[in-house]
């Protein structure tokens, strides 16, 4: 075998495995004059290797990528080498896709500069799934708010009607005194219809907090009052806890620290971390529930949440935070995983210690912001 | 009725307080507020004659509780039990406690003033009680053995599925039975059914 048919097989291999490849793999000359182009390339950018060799290569770039473009050739002929260089390219269809590309020069036998190839690979699946990936996981942040409002659901119905049942009582009873006709029953039944819108606005409150937090929050992150937030969070989650005989105390470092959060997410992390210490506390006889804020570093807040409750074995507390891990007969077991997913999202931690009085303190880390940054930053 | 009986409401939440006080002296009812089944107990004793309508979630001691510790200490008040979220097994329990009735809230005063009624007149005399249990007992003659057995299956606190489960019948055939029993009964909610349904059952025994 001659060594001339030896490169020859070598080159016919190479050939075969570059338009056998996924990847769009192009050849250009250094004016950017397509002289290769293999089938990954006809499939990514739907153009043929017949329509597209000789054209210039500056019809599958958008126009607001033609300077870049101009650069990437320029870099080429100085001999540079352009790895996994995400941009966008045009499909003949004209759609955009996102894509990664290697740009290398290409030399003759003769050590002097060509062309150039360049390898594309498709991002749009992979930043789709990933797309998908996120949206999951908000729906999943979504569906467990609903699943704590489920768990809630007795607390609140009882809540709603208590007012519900006040404002039944007096309209009835201003009722009866008007039927009676009494003139002294006219300023009692004007009093009792007061009171009974009173208690109607008491219930739309409740309504009102309840709605806040199962409207689907879309990821907004603002400076939100760290006090401020908490207090909220605990209106809702504090429902019915003093039916329960829970004593809960607030201790707030500062009331200006802010916080760059979503607050629906965060309050639904504390709704759940308040919920759920009121659960333990069912079992035990004292029943104090602490949430207090303290400043760590110069831009970490921290949250704790306290109770008295019969604490946490330490096999569990290990792996508390995994999904599907519940000391609950009824629990799903994602409450405290989405909680943690939250929390890290936000650049802070989440982890539990033993209450030095009995019971447990969830810690949350919170990034705090200076709100002079905002307004002048 | 008896014109100097009391009716003791015992509820923590003020606002529900003062306006079931407020309706209740509008008909005519002498009426004493307490804030907890521990005050009322405290007084128990000097209570003036009547009955007693209480709440049955209240921090400390709940309602029934209450009927259990009125039991053990000798009162003999009739009690009648408000819920803001019934079930069917804490009425079972209320009822088994003692309680001549259980009411839902929020409730129309009616439900409330009958419920009322029909304690006061179970202090005075059992005739009125008796007259209810007869009228409940015949509703329940003339429902079918099905009917009965679904109906059975509900005051246990059995969901549809269960109930079609352990008698062998579709869900959908259970809601049909339990439409006809509800219709037959004349009962306007689960729980004024199963109150209706212990009431006579108790009488039985």
């Amino acid at each position: 075998m001659s060594p001339s048919s030896s490169n020859d097989d070598a080159r016919s291999r190479l050939a075969a495995i570059v338009e056998s490849s996924d990847d769009a793999i192009v050849g250009k000359t250094l004016d950017g004059v397509v002289t290769d182009w293999n089938r990954g390339a006809e499939s990514l950018f739907g153009y043929r290797a017949d329509e597209i060799i000789g054209q210039p290569i500056t019809l599958i770039v958008p126009p607001d990528r033609r300077a870049e473009h101009v650069d990437i050739l320029e870099r080429i002929r100085n001999g540079e080498r352009i790895d996994h260089f995400v941009t966008q390219r045009n499909r003949k269809d004209g759609s955009i896709i996102d894509v990664s590309v290697t740009i290398s020069p290409i030399y003759d036998a003769d050590g002097r500069l060509r062309g150039a190839s360049k390898v594309a690979r498709d991002l749009t699946e992979r930043q789709e799934a990933q797309q998908r990936m996120q949206e999951l996981q908000a729906e999943l942040i979504h569906v467990s708010r609903f699943t704590a409002l489920g768990e809630m659901a007795s607390t609140l119905a009882h809540e709603l009607n208590q007012p519900l049942t006040a404002i039944a009582s007096y309209l009835k009873g201003a009722g009866r005194l008007l039927d009676a006709g009494e003139p002294s029953g006219i300023g009692m039944a004007r009093d009792a219809i007061e009171r009974a819108a009173q208690q109607a606005l008491r219930a739309g409150q409740i309504i009102r907090r309840l709605r806040e937090f199962v409207s689907r929050g879309e990821g907004e992150r603002q400076a939100e009052n760290l006090a401020k937030l908490i207090e909220e969070a605990c209106a809702l989650a504090l429902v019915g806890a003093r039916q329960s005989g829970v004593q809960v105390s607030m201790a707030f470092e500062s009331t200006s620290t802010h916080v760059l959060a979503d607050k629906i997410q965060i309050q639904q992390v504390l709704l759940n971390l308040v919920r759920n210490a009121i659960e333990a506390m069912q079992e035990v006889d004292r029943r104090d529930l602490a949430l207090s804020t303290r400043r760590v570093d110069s831009d970490t807040v921290r949250i704790d949440v306290a109770d008295s409750g019969p604490g946490i074995s330490p096999e569990i507390a290990g792996q508390l935070f995994q999904p599907f891990i519940t000391t609950k007969q009824a629990g799903m077991g994602v409450g405290l995983s989405i909680c943690r997913t939250i929390v890290e999202a936000h650049g802070g931690r989440i982890w539990v210690d033993p209450n030095p009085g009995g019971g447990v303190i969830f810690h949350v880390t919170l990034k705090t912001i200076d709100i002079g940054e905002l307004v002048h930053g | 009725m008896d014109n100097s009986a009391v009716v003791h409401l015992i509820d923590d939440d003020e606002a529900v307080r003062q306006a079931l006080a407020f309706l209740l002296t509008t008909a005519g009812h002498a009426v004493r507020v307490h804030d907890s089944a521990e005050s009322f107990l405290q007084i128990a004793h000097a209570a003036q004659p009547g009955c007693i309508v209480s709440d049955v979630r209240m921090p400390g001691l709940d309602g029934i509780g209450l009927l259990r510790k009125l039991k053990e200490i000798g009162i003999t008040l009739p009690v009648v039990i408000m819920t803001g979220h019934a079930d069917v097994p804490l009425a079972v329990e209320a009822m088994k406690a003692g309680a001549v009735d259980f009411i839902e809230k929020p409730f129309d005063d009616e439900v409330l003033l009958s419920a009322i009624r029909l304690a006061l007149s179970r202090h005075g005399e059992t005739g009125q009680r008796d007259a209810e249990q007869a009228r409940i007992r015949a509703r329940i003659d003339a429902l079918s053995e099905r009917e009965r057995q679904v109906l059975d299956g509900l005051v246990a606190g059995h969901p549809n599925k269960t109930i079609a489960y352990d008698l062998a019948l579709s869900p959908r055939t259970v809601e049909v039975h339990r439409a006809n029993v509800m219709i037959k009964m004349g009962a306007s909610s689960l729980s004024d059914l199963v109150r209706m349904a212990l009431t006579a059952k108790l009488q039985h025994q």
